[in-house]
């Protein structure tokens, strides 16, 4: 399935087709049942920095909601990257550990993340956000935020 | 009362420890040990690589020939030369008490070190990228992380620096890009003689000020008796000294430049393309100087390399249409270049 293209919020392309986690910035979008793919949105790179690295846990690695599940690495600060889900590790997306800037570039498209496998999908996803109302306004709140901390530009 | 800042002296270490010391403290703050400022100094040489960077950016012959230790750590930046005319130092705080916003936290423990600067006389400012410089020249290297639940910013006093070795312990396949990053190396990296004594004074009461607490002297806890001697081991394992994974670069992708920065906005690079060889220091985007190979330049090269001098990166294929054939393969080795990958 084809995902569905972005649309601009406060400045920002935003997926309306996927779940969100409010506080990484991470979208978790099913690909098959009990599989899912993970990235960042647009507001959670902008916010990162100029990315120069990623770098991931091994396929077959467990996955624990809340946990690590790599590294980005921006303006020589080391950070955890947290995963949304609970699960185990099926495929690292090689194409953006070759090029970091890709996940700023396509962050909803080329540039996901991890793909995930879920041992029950059901049980793994409340707690992130999947109305689009709702992850709208979330996003356009969060935008807000930042512009008023300076973090992000007017 | 205000909470505590640990200062923590831990004078001349070895080059393992100089890097494990500072990297428990990560676990310690994690596990609720206070703030934390570290020095350390190490006893000897040695050459530390940035946690993503690939190992062979290092050129290990050389380090192990000479004795030089290689080592990873948990931060970030890149290849760089450490010895004993350099004291490093550490801010070591719980995450939560920082900016979840990578460049404003790392701006924020910088700016006391910019402070340290300015009393012991060395009127430095934090530029746009977040270096910390005299003039046109960086004059304290930087990395941070998180380890566990802790942020760390670590920078360095340079009283000296041994510019031939830091550029010298780099894989560089070119000598003409060995040169030419020597010489950006001098132009862009430069020393502060000062006091250390006076700037270790002087970064404690800075830090103790911006984070509003009250600077004590302390030693490491049982957690980080313990992180450190597990540091102590997996910082010398071979695996750990690889690096993350990172995925072969694709045969088809063309040419792939070696590249070196400098300080933020000053690098170099080398690639090859059919042939043409290409070396080149760039500053802001700018061709500071070039040196150019390729059968068929016939004596051309000379005229082609000074032609570059002050031409924008992006613009170089437009100066090199005028030397043919020749022209053509050297602005696909130039296109290689990528500030992207830096």
């Amino acid at each position: 399935m084809e995902p569905a293209a972005p649309v601009l919020v406060a400045g920002f392309p935003l997926a309306l087709d996927r779940r969100y986690h409010a506080e990484t910035h991470m979208w978790v979008l099913a690909t098959e049942p009990g599989r899912v793919r993970i990235g960042m949105d647009a507001v959670g790179i902008e916010t990162s920095g100029t990315l120069a690295q990623l770098s991931f846990v091994p396929v077959g690695s467990e996955l624990a909601a809340g946990q690590p599940f790599g590294q980005l690495e921006a303006a020589k600060f080391v950070g955890p990257l947290v995963s949304p889900v609970s699960g185990v590790v099926a495929e690292v997306n090689d194409e953006v550990v070759a090029d970091a800037g890709l996940a700023a570039r396509d962050p909803y498209g080329a540039g996901w993340l991890i793909e995930a496998s879920l041992g029950d999908a059901a049980a793994e996803l409340p707690g992130l956000l999947a109305d689009p109302a709702e992850i709208t306004a979330w996003f356009a709140a969060k935008v807000a935020h930042y512009r008023l901390e300076g973090v992000i530009a007017q | 009362m205000a909470e505590p800042l640990r200062v923590i002296d831990f004078g001349c270490c070895p080059p393992l420890r100089s890097q494990t010391l500072w990297h428990a403290i990560g676990y310690g703050v994690s596990a609720g040990a206070p703030a934390t400022l570290s020095f350390v100094r190490p006893a000897a040489p040695y050459v530390c690589v940035g946690y993503h960077r690939r190992i062979d950016e290092v050129d290990r012959d050389y380090c192990r020939a000479n004795g030089l230790p290689v080592l990873r750590r948990m931060v970030g930046g890149g290849p760089v030369y450490l010895d004993a005319d350099q004291l490093l130092f550490q801010i070591c705080l719980p995450a939560g008490a920082v900016s979840p916003v990578r460049w404003q936290a790392l701006r924020r423990l910088l700016e006391p070190a910019v402070a340290a600067f300015h009393a012991v006389g060395a009127p430095a400012v934090l530029d746009a990228d977040s270096e910390i410089c005299l003039g046109e020249a960086k004059v304290c290297g930087h990395g941070a992380g998180q380890i566990g639940g802790a942020v760390v910013v670590c920078g360095n006093l340079i009283e000296h620096f041994d510019h031939e070795q830091a550029t010298r312990v780099l894989a560089l396949a070119d000598p003409a890009q060995r040169d030419l990053t020597l010489a950006l190396m001098r132009r862009f990296v430069a020393a502060t003689p000062v006091d250390p004594v006076a700037f270790q004074a002087a970064a404690v009461a800075a830090y103790a000020a911006a984070l509003g607490r009250t600077a004590r002297p302390g030693e490491l806890g049982d957690v980080e008796h313990v992180a450190l001697a597990a540091l102590d081991e997996r910082f010398v394992r071979d695996s750990w000294l690889a690096g993350p994974y990172r995925p072969v670069p694709r045969s088809d992708a063309g040419p792939v430049a070696r590249q070196v920065k400098v300080r933020a906005g000053v690098w170099t690079f080398g690639a090859t393309h059919e042939g043409a060889q290409v070396a080149a220091a760039v500053a802001q985007g700018t061709v500071l100087e070039a040196r150019l190979r390729d059968p068929g330049l016939d004596g051309l090269a000379g005229q082609a390399e000074r032609a570059l001098v002050g031409i924008p990166l992006r613009s170089v294929g437009e100066v090199l249409a005028g030397f043919g054939d020749p022209g053509r393969r050297l602005a696909a080795a130039f296109a290689a270049a990528d500030p992207g990958r830096l």
